[in-house]
């Protein structure tokens, strides 16, 4: 009995915590969108690095003097530059990056096309066989089978 | 004409390949790291950061860096700091003729001394950045990193990891004398 009791309390100090506080949440959020520098391919959320940590605290901070996202971001951005933001932003600089997957789609659309296209023309191209070509082919048949 | 184009496709391969190989003989030759991030505050005032004092040694802030009699450097080191250790000889050399600043980064005080008193001291001044804090105006991500900063105060250089000779003869020395050379 009483180790449900410390269990379900356990779940309330969690959960208020970590679900109820909407900072955290935002927070969180942010962690997630934000890259660790340390090790590069980690969001600040799921990186342990010692400066990732501190980040988290910055962010945090941040939040509880209630700045926005954006501003968070803008600040962190300023001082390590945009590759701190795992999602880039949509810029003219960023154009390729964001506007190449669906050129290269379209791309490879066109080169479909062509290609099916082409081999449509060349079935459209066959010629029945003459009659010598046709004798020919039945002797070649015939010698294989027997 | 159909079949000049189609001796064209032929060689779309070879053309694609021929444009990977530059690309990847660039990264080859250039030998430049990707994960080392430039800085963004390049040609920009040296931040201002509040640093705590080192007991015996002078205290740094950046109004050491405004109107200066010519270049310095800023290193960010710690007592923890391996690579620090390899390229405390280099900074040594180097403090004869440039006035180098130390930020001394997420170190206990106790530390930081020894290292100094062990291996010697070539900051002309040092800040504590004790909780980390501060340098992240600078964009810090990693220690040792070490900035150029020119008369007016303005960073010119970021050097990511520890300076090696080659760092030091090729890279750091060269734009020290570039800055040197302004003005004068």
């Amino acid at each position: 009995m009483i180790t449900i009791i410390k269990f379900i309390f356990c779940f309330f100090i969690i959960g208020n915590s970590v679900l109820a506080d909407a900072n955290t949440k935002v927070a969180y959020e942010l962690y997630e969108e934000l890259r660790c520098l340390v090790c590069q391919n980690q969001s600040l959320l799921e990186s342990n690095a010692p400066l990732a940590l501190d980040l988290k605290k910055v962010v945090m901070d941040k939040i509880e003097l209630g700045q926005s996202k954006g501003e968070i971001k803008k600040f962190l951005v300023d001082r390590y530059g945009e590759f701190i933001l795992l999602k880039p932003k949509y810029s003219m600089q960023n154009i390729l990056l964001w506007l190449g997957p669906i050129l290269f789609l379209f791309i490879g659309f066109f080169v479909t096309f062509v290609f099916l296209r082409k081999q449509s023309m060349y079935k459209a191209e066959q010629l029945p066989l003459t009659k010598e070509e046709e004798n020919s082919l039945k002797k070649i048949l015939d010698n294989n089978v027997s | 004409m159909k079949n000049k184009l189609k001796y064209f496709y032929s060689y779309i391969p070879l053309i694609i390949f021929f444009i990977l190989v530059l690309f990847f003989a660039r990264q080859l030759i250039l030998k430049e790291d990707p994960s080392e991030l430039p800085s963004v505050l390049i040609d920009e005032k040296f931040p201002s950061i509040a640093l705590s004092k080192l007991p015996g040694y002078k205290v740094f802030s950046n109004k050491n860096l405004i109107n200066a009699n010519g270049p310095s450097l800023v290193n960010i080191w710690s007592s923890w700091c391996v690579p620090c250790k390899i390229e405390h000889e280099y900074l040594m050399s180097m403090s004869n003729n440039i006035i180098i600043y130390g930020i001394n980064y997420k170190d206990n005080k106790e530390d930081a001394l020894k290292v100094l008193e062990l291996n010697g001291n070539p900051f002309y001044a040092i800040g504590a950045d004790r909780d980390g804090m501060q340098s992240i105006n600078l964009g810090v991500y990693g220690v040792p990193e070490t900035f150029i900063i020119d008369r007016d105060g303005n960073i010119r250089y970021r050097h990511v990891g520890p300076i090696l000779e080659y760092d030091m003869e090729k890279i750091i020395l060269p734009i020290i004398n570039k800055i040197k050379q302004e003005r004068l």
